[in-house]
């Protein structure tokens, strides 16, 4: 039935997966993200264990800047909306809203990367570094890790705007912005752990 | 959680359009938002105890991953098995070792 399916000229309800390459595009991703739970928890373990071995440096308690995290958080979970409601164009058949959700998706992916890039080197000004201590080993692996996730998925959302003009929506080129989609979402996933694991529980300073 | 009939795959499958509502997704959206301010304002006010205020946002935190993996990268639907099988072996293997590693520092 899938080769069927991809030669109707009219897009089925669920253009993602109506096709077996487009199912299993799916099912291979969440192996894939499977895979980086084990990479985030290894660094999340990591941070757990070195997280106090300031080395006389700045601690948590002294860097840390509640108002900038939330506003980070603010902007990162917002996208994780408006990446899902791309998906809800897509499924309306609707190519220019869908564009328009991951746009907006994309401004907000690089305001959350502009005020990692503005934190980060606050930090470094203030002494902390990634040689600086354990603690800095740890934090920039960490959170650097998932900053550099974000920063993969903007290319990626460039490189798949860049084709929607010439593609457009078919039952090839669905998946792609679905797969997106959970990528985005995984990546906001992590965000949720990171600002509760660092950045909470180092303001707690326990 | 819908049900899980293994017989039920993708293929004959018929979603719901309820599934895919957009209020569904502004209400879970809502929700991120409250369990993300209660998380900071308990930290950030000081209300909580000091020793149960770290397994309190650590709860809130596991409460808004649930919300993204079910509502919004769709785990909730008919034919998920093997995506959650994938990404329950991931989240214990990360488990695994943060409750390791915490063991190993505390104890």
């Amino acid at each position: 039935m899938s080769a069927n399916h991809a030669l109707h000229t009219e897009l089925p309800a669920e253009p993602e997966k109506a096709t077996l390459e487009g199912r299993n595009k799916i099912l291979g991703f969440w192996l894939f993200l499977g895979g980086e739970c084990v990479l985030f928890g290894s660094l999340f373990a990591t941070f757990i264990a070195l997280r106090d071995k300031a080395n006389g440096g700045p601690t948590g308690v002294e860097l840390f800047s509640l108002p900038l995290v939330a506003l980070a958080t603010i902007l990162l979970l917002t996208s994780s909306l408006t990446s899902v409601m791309s998906i809800l164009a897509m499924h309306k058949k609707n190519v220019s809203q869908m564009v328009v959700w991951l746009v907006i998706t994309a401004l907000l992916g690089l305001g959350f990367l502009g005020l990692e890039i503005y934190e980060f080197t606050e930090y470094v000004h203030e002494g902390h570094s990634l040689t600086s201590s354990a603690f800095g080993s740890a934090f920039y692996t960490l959170v650097g890790f998932h900053g550099a996730h974000v920063a993969f998925g903007l290319l990626w959302l460039f490189a798949l705007l860049a084709t929607t003009g010439k593609k457009g929506l078919t039952v090839v080129t669905a998946p792609k912005y679905f797969v997106f989609s959970l990528y985005w979402h995984f990546v906001d996933l992590v965000w949720v752990f990171i600002f509760t694991v660092v950045y909470l529980m180092g303001k707690v300073g326990i | 959680m819908t049900d899980t009939h293994s017989g039920a795959n993708q293929k004959g499958e018929k979603h719901l359009p309820s599934q895919h509502s957009a209020r569904n997704h502004l209400i879970t959206f809502a929700l991120s938002i409250v369990l993300t301010a209660i998380a900071f304002a308990a930290v950030a006010l000081e209300q909580v105890d000091i020793k149960s205020v770290v397994p309190f946002i650590f709860l809130l935190a596991l409460i808004q991953a649930g919300f993204q993996l079910f509502v919004w990268m769709h785990l909730d639907q008919k034919g998920h098995q093997f995506q959650r099988i994938f990404i329950g072996g991931g989240a214990f293997v990360a488990l695994l070792a943060v409750i390791a590693f915490s063991y190993w520092i505390w104890w």
